[in-house]
């Protein structure tokens, strides 16, 4: 009895004094306790989606070096969940809550969702008063709906934020595989002028010929890949004013007819909605479609020969993506003249080079010499597909929010009706009569 | 001089009820005053209004309760003692437990967290005194030695625990605490903590007890109160007032943001709102026949020879409910059955029985996020383990029986057919182990006498089995079915890991709560999802009630 | 007799058969998660897959700066072991005009237009040149009907010895490896070291606080008589088979309330009052015998003291049930810290939300989901391993009694 008595005793100990010890201060304290009463220094939280540990690294850094520049305020870098994490709707979650960081960084996507809600702030009366800054100095694709007023409905009278970054579209060659096939090396049509959807397509059929486990292609399976076979062939998502499907168009059918081809009739893809990244780092995909992201996992795993290329031409031009995200400000931050501030400076070319050192993205501001520092960033050696993709002349589509409807609505109804196309579940003609029917449901009536 | 001493502690009593009285009354004019400030929205107006509803009732329920308890105390009656002590212990439980929260207790595990880490070593010192002090027991035979061990096995804990106090940091929390606790609103509630406690140390005196007439009933039922009062706050704050809370949330469009509507029974009419039209031929476009811009179209079939289509407001939460049927349906029979066959085989009491019944019911205690990732490798379908084994054992098919069947890549989890196969093979394969187990103690039960009659009998295996384990095994069959349905109905976690974006590929994994879960945290319709959760309510009740019937039926019940 | 025997023996090796094949079942998933979690990030992609963590054998050979792998090759009708010391090398595919079928590779350095040659027009239209090529030593004139890509081998014995052969479908010599700095990796990723320490206290208070509670609500609904009990009881007992999702909105918006949300608490005192563990502490302390109490009573010990001294010592069985399946519980869960702890607040993470943070954050490293996964899935293992019959007891119990 006695020897229970100790345990007892230690197990009520232990509860007492854990609760007593946890008294100390929290270092987030309760949101409605006042901050350090009269206190000189700031705390300003920000976010930012990074992708692995190499990058959470550098944004620390960036925090670091940022903390000391600013007079007065001490930054709180806190990384946030990744993509299959669903970074968006937590941050949603944690505005309701209360306990979102000031700054933070969401997808091009996902602006008209926040910005509808009243979640992020109008920076427009800030930036106006703000010396030397001019939206001009960003591609002109991201802000046009970073300074779109949904109340008005034109863009230019309003400002959510400035862009991190932009990216786009490139595949991704084992060109030990493209040799072993005896197909053409795609970078020396490219440079022709021949790399084409015939062209491409002859690769990848030759390529998969090697085996049964060998594929000519791969994506993954998400709104970019079969947004950009729809955008090269003349199609998009929208109508041209963004305020109805238009995924049933004869352009939109030819581009998706062109990749159910790969998928269903030639059999040449990664099937579809398998994840196509271990089997190109396997060094079973000859060409592997995806955006610079993907290039600091390549590095360290790719045990093969591998550069990159340009999206080949469709009927109407490359139709690449131009991906970007941006940094906004919390509407229920306590500091919205530093966190503008902050925004600012986490946009600067210097910061921007900073990261885009690492590999993973571009940098958002257009200007030349970011360009050409990028080109530098190798490897893949031809770093150029990524500026190809993403130059005036090839025309890109800007990753864009849907400001008269609901973007996580429309995407939910098309991704998974695109899914059954793609996987042979679906024909086109019963995708052409049933996916804009439903899609406009995404739309406010 | 005794008589003296006598009404001295009477006059003393006397006081002491009449300052709980004074202190009842007062606390009705108090919560009086209150209620006439919420009223008119002077005081706390930025509060959503059920929680003013909340508030406002339980102000007026104690404005009563303490009115009457004053009352009956001056009545001096055993009844105005209850309701005091009553009163004034959940005064003082509320009042305190607002006292740890302004002070930041609850929010201070986080600190705790923080330096946990580094004192964890400390602990495994308390654990060594432990182990000494039980090492004590070795020693009967020499009480001494015994007794020597037991004291330093308690000291050597004791530093070691105060060591480990002062690493987590102890001292830091005592200045914090100290300095909260001088804001002047923190005092406040503080002194208010007092005025309870003092109020029920007045009341629960011995003397006064005695002198306002209590009897045993009396004391064990508030000792009973007393004891089940930390389960049973906890219980309704945490569970019973959800709940109710739920289905209020059910009746309006919250969001998530603070923004919310009464919308009455809305959520619920979209969830069932289904419409059925004929179609003249098997492929009639839907639009055809209903307004695409309310409905989706769920499913065609054949009846007698015409075709019909369903269209659903909200297809997919009918999709998620079939598909959750579906999953409950296969999932029960194939974590039930396997479990059955190998928990008859393992009764037989062979050899390694111990290690095979060990190993089976090792998936059970892993965490399902765990397990669902092991799993998304194996099912890869270019470079896991399944096809690799497929494959082989078509291989080796092939060479034998010398057929042709082709090599095999199955996409488990990106093709419609078999994304929803996979997950129910993952968790029938971590349920089967635990639901052998029961089997097992559902097997002990039955009494060997009747397997040794039956073979007298001349019976064979099965006849046994069919006769004898089956109908005897009913009740836990019974337990094993009813827990394993609810727990598959409520399928979200495999899913989620497994499947990316959840749900996928198309629609075909899609469960009731992970609907839910979208609706609730992705959608930020927490009205809406608080209906699902109700139908889903509904369906695990009703399956359970279908179960409990045929269980009746069958008479097993009552083995 | 005889033959009796023999179909014991038979019926045995049957169920030994089916035991252990359903053993491997069980197993093989826990096996692959550790071997996979020693190997490197390639190992982990290789087809077909290995199921022991391997390594590229190397050599290091004079006039090559880095090492080289080696590979199986054929060389001379018998298996040996050739280093790769170039890939990549361009080379065409020939085949005799008259017979298509049987092409070899052969590098193009290596190939001259055959003397005396000429053109042949192959069947799909196209016209190719006659060519010298060498064969397994011979020369032998064939055309060119495809190109490919060669790597080029040779024997680290004698390294004139070369072979040109297809890389990617050339076998690999491998060694067997580990990599235990997986785990050590992992640790430091997504704060992993923080949330596995978050994990044991949650767990803690969690199992702490519901035993607590559960004996004292159970004894109450036992021993003591107060007014509403039976009806109160009935309501508890009725509540066991509501499912938690139920909850899972009302008790955020409950959580934003407190302002717990994205804190350890909220993890915490929401589940540590629950009516299946009083039911449970309730059923076993009926069974106590009465006497002893009474008697307890007499003496004028007080409630507090009885059933510390007298019911707690005699509920150590019931007591490890209710711990065994809430520790499971409090380590295992994820639904509830995935709504409520946002994947901001790294600090406060547990392992099951680090593991899906991982899972996003290193999507391409098998090797450190799975380390993760290991991490998580370790710790109940162990417990299992020391307290394997408790376990299994408790599971038992709870099949019986409920």
């Amino acid at each position: 009895m006695n020897q229970k008595f100790i345990a007892s005793l230690i197990v009520v100990l232990v509860t007492f004094s854990m609760l007593l010890a946890a008294c100390q201060p929290a270092p987030a304290a309760a949101p409605e306790e006042p901050v350090q009463p009269a206190a000189e220094e700031i705390t300003l939280r920000w976010r930012t989606r990074p992708d692995n540990q190499a990058e959470i690294d550098v944004y620390s850094s960036v925090s670091a070096e940022l903390d000391g520049a600013m007079e007065g305020v001490t930054l709180v870098y806190e990384p946030g969940g990744s993509e299959t994490s669903s970074y968006q709707d937590v941050l949603k979650t944690e505005i309701g809550a209360g306990t979102a960081p000031d700054v933070f960084w969401i997808p091009g996507t996902d602006i008209a969702d926040f910005a509808t809600r009243g979640l992020i702030m109008d920076l427009k009366s800030m930036a106006d008063k703000t010396d030397g800054f001019k939206t001009t100095d960003f591609y002109s694709g991201p802000m046009y709906h970073m300074t779109f007023n949904p109340t008005t409905g034109k863009t230019g009278e309003a400002l959510w934020g400035l862009p991190r970054d932009v990216s786009t579209f490139v595949l991704y060659l084992n060109l030990d595989l493209i040799a072993e096939a005896g197909a053409d090396d795609p970078r020396e049509l490219a440079k022709a002028g021949k790399w084409d959807w015939d062209a491409f397509l002859d690769v990848s059929k030759k390529v998969s010929e090697l085996g049964s486990d060998v594929y000519g292609y791969g994506a993954n399976a998400w709104w970019g890949p079969y947004g950009v076979w729809i955008n090269s062939a003349g199609g998009g998502f929208f109508n041209a004013d963004r305020t109805a499907c238009a995924l049933d168009t004869p352009e939109a059918i030819e581009g998706l007819t062109f990749e159910r081809k790969l998928y269903v009739e030639e059999k040449v893809a990664v099937p579809y909605g398998e994840d196509s990244e271990p089997p190109f780092l396997a060094g079973k995909v000859g060409m592997f479609q995806n955006g610079r992201w993907a290039t600091p996992g390549t590095r360290a795993n790719a045990n093969f020969t591998w550069d990159v290329v340009e999206l080949p031409m469709g009927p109407e031009g490359m139709g690449n993506w131009l991906f970007w995200g941006a940094y906004v400000v919390n509407a229920k931050t306590q500091h919205p003249e530093e966190a503008w501030k902050l925004v600012q400076m986490l946009t600067t070319a210097e910061t921007q080079g900073k990261i885009s050192a690492l590999g993973t993205n571009i940098p958002s501001r257009v200007s030349q010499a970011a360009l050409d520092s990028f080109l530098t960033f190798t490897p893949p050696d031809n770093n150029q597909a990524f500026l190809n993709g993403i130059a005036e002349a090839s025309n890109p589509t800007a990753e864009g929010p849907l400001w008269a409807g609901s973007w996580p609505n429309y995407d939910s109804i098309m991704g998974p009706m695109i899914s059954k196309v793609l996987n042979g579940e679906m024909t086109i003609d019963e995708y052409k009569q049933s996916i804009c029917v439903e899609a406009n449901k995404a739309f406010t009536q | 001089m005794h008589k003296d001493a006598e009404s001295t502690n009477i006059t003393r009593i006397e006081t002491f009820i009449n300052i709980v009285t004074g202190w009842h009354f007062f606390l009705s004019f108090a919560g009086l005053i209150l209620l006439f400030f919420i009223i008119f929205k002077q005081l706390f107006s930025n509060l959503p209004s059920w929680l003013m509803f909340i508030g406002t009732i339980s102000i007026i329920f104690l404005v009563g309760t303490s009115f009457f308890a004053g009352i009956q105390l001056r009545k001096r009656t055993r009844v105005g003692r209850t309701i005091s002590l009553v009163i004034n212990y959940l005064g003082f439980i509320f009042s305190f437990i607002a006292l740890l929260q302004v002070l930041g207790v609850f929010l201070g595990v986080d600190a705790l967290a923080k330096t946990f880490g580094s004192g964890i070593g400390w602990l495994a010192g308390v654990l060594a005194g432990y182990l000494i002090h039980a090492a004590g027991d070795q020693f009967h035979f020499r009480i001494q030695i015994e007794e020597l061990f037991r004291k330093i096995g308690k000291y050597i804990a004791l530093v070691f625990f105060t060591i480990f106090l002062f690493r987590v940091g102890l001292i830091k929390a005592l200045i914090y605490l100290g300095k909260q606790i001088i804001i002047p609103t923190n005092l406040m509630i503080a002194f208010l903590v007092i005025l309870f406690g003092i109020a029920i140390w007045l009341m629960w005196r011995e003397e006064t007890g005695i002198y306002l007439h209590r009897n045993n009933a009396q004391t064990e039922a508030l000792e009973g109160y007393l004891f089940l009062s930390p389960n049973l706050l906890g219980f309704l704050i945490f569970f019973a007032f959800p709940l109710v809370f739920s289905f209020y949330i059910s009746l309006t469009d919250w969001d998530a943001f603070g923004n919310s509507n009464f919308i009455g029974l809305a959520n619920y009419l979209t969830i069932f709102r289904l419409n059925l039209k004929p179609l003249a031929s098997a492929t009639q476009n839907f639009i055809q026949v209903m307004d695409g811009s309310i409905y989706s179209e769920l499913l065609r079939f054949n009846l007698f020879g015409k075709y019909f289509v369903l269209g659903a407001a909200d297809a997919r939460f009918w999709i998620s409910l079939r598909n959750t049927l579906v999953f409950c349906i296969v999932t029960v029979p194939l974590s039930a059955i396997p479990a059955l066959l190998l928990s008859n085989i393992l009764n037989s009491k062979i050899p390694g029985m111990k290690i095979f019944r060990a190993i089976y019911f090792l998936p059970s205690i892993a965490a399902v996020v765990g397990i669902s990732l092991i799993w998304q490798w194996l099912y890869n379908a270019t470079i896991g383990y399944i096809n690799y084994f497929i494959t082989l054992g078509l291989q080796f098919i092939n060479s034998i029986f010398a057929t042709s069947y082709p090599i095999a890549l199955i996409r488990w989890l990106s093709e419609s057919r078999t994304a929803l196969l996979a997950i129910i093979i993952v968790s029938a394969w971590q349920t089967m182990g635990f639901n052998t187990v029961l089997f097992m103690a559902g097997l002990q039960n039955i009494p060997k006498e009747l397997y040794e009659a039956a073979t007298v009998d001349g019976a064979g295996r099965w006849a046994k089995f069919w006769k004898i384990t089956l109908p005897l095994l009913a009740p836990t069959t019974f337990f094993v079915i009813t827990t394993t349905t609810i727990q598959a109905l409520q399928v979200f976690e495999q899913v989620f890991i497994m499947t990316n974006p959840p749900g996928s590929p198309g629609t075909s994994t899609l469960t009731i709560v992970l609907y839910l879960y979208q609706n609730g945290f992705q959608r930020f319709q927490q009205g809406y999802g608080a209906a699902i959760a109700w139908v889903l309510f509904i369906v695990i009740f009703a399956v359970t009630l279908l179960q409990f019937r045929s269980q009746r039926r069958t008479g097993a019940y009552d083995v | 007799m005889n033959s009796f025997r023999l179909s014991k023996i038979l019926v045995n090796t049957i169920t030994y058969i089916i035991l252990t094949a359903f053993a491997l079942v069980m197993l093989f998933p826990f096996l692959y998660m550790f071997a996979t979690s020693l190997k490197t990030p390639n190992d982990t992609f290789t087809y077909p897959p290995r199921f022991f963590p391997r390594e590229q054998s190397t050599i290091e050979l004079d006039g090559y700066d880095e090492p080289l792998p080696l590979y199986f090759v054929l060389a001379n009708g018998e298996k040996k072991e050739y280093a790769l010391v170039q890939s990549g090398i361009p080379a065409g595919v020939y085949a005799d005009p008259n017979d298509l079928e049987t092409a070899f590779a052969v590098p193009l350095a290596f190939v001259k237009p055959a003397i005396g040659g000429g053109e042949v027009t192959l069947p799909d239209g196209t016209v190719q040149e006659l060519m010298d090529v060498p064969v397994e030593g011979k020369i032998m004139q064939l055309v060119q009907v495809n190109r490919t890509a060669l790597g080029r081998f040779v024997d680290p014995e004698d390294t004139t010895k070369e072979i040109y052969q297809v890389v990617r479908t050339s076998e690999p010599a491998t060694r067997i490896t580990a990599h235990p700095e997986n785990y050590i990796h992992v640790l430091k990723m997504e704060n992993m070291e923080r949330s596995l320490t978050n994990t044991i206290l949650v767990t803690i208070f969690v199992v702490v606080g519901q035993m607590v509670t559960s004996v004292m609500g159970g004894y109450a609904f036992a021993r003591l008589r107060f007014p509403g009990r039976d009806k109160l009881f009935l309501f508890y007992l009725g509540t066991i088979m509501i499912p938690f999702v139920m909850l899972i909105i009302p008790l955020y918006q409950l959580m934003v309330l407190f302002g717990w949300t994205d804190k350890l608490a909220s993890l915490i005192f929401p589940w540590i009052f629950t009516a299946y563990g009083t039911f449970l502490m309730r059923q076993f302390f009926i069974t106590v015998p009465k006497d002893i109490e009474e008697a307890a009573l007499m003496d004028g010990a007080s409630r507090f003291e009885i059933l510390y001294r007298i019911f707690l010592p005699a509920a150590a069985p019931a007591l490890a049930t209710l711990a065994t399946f809430t520790f499971l519980y409090a380590w295992n869960s994820f639904f509830w810290p995935l709504v409520i702890i946002n994947t901001g607040n790294y600090e406060n993470h547990v392992l099951t939300l680090t593991l899906n943070m991982l899972r996003g954050r290193a999507s391409d490293s098998a090797n450190l989901i799975l380390a993760g996964a290991a991490i998580s899935i370790l710790p109940p293992f162990i417990l299992f391993i020391l307290g394997q019959r408790f376990f299994i007891e408790s599971a038992m119990s709870s099949g019986v009694k409920g």
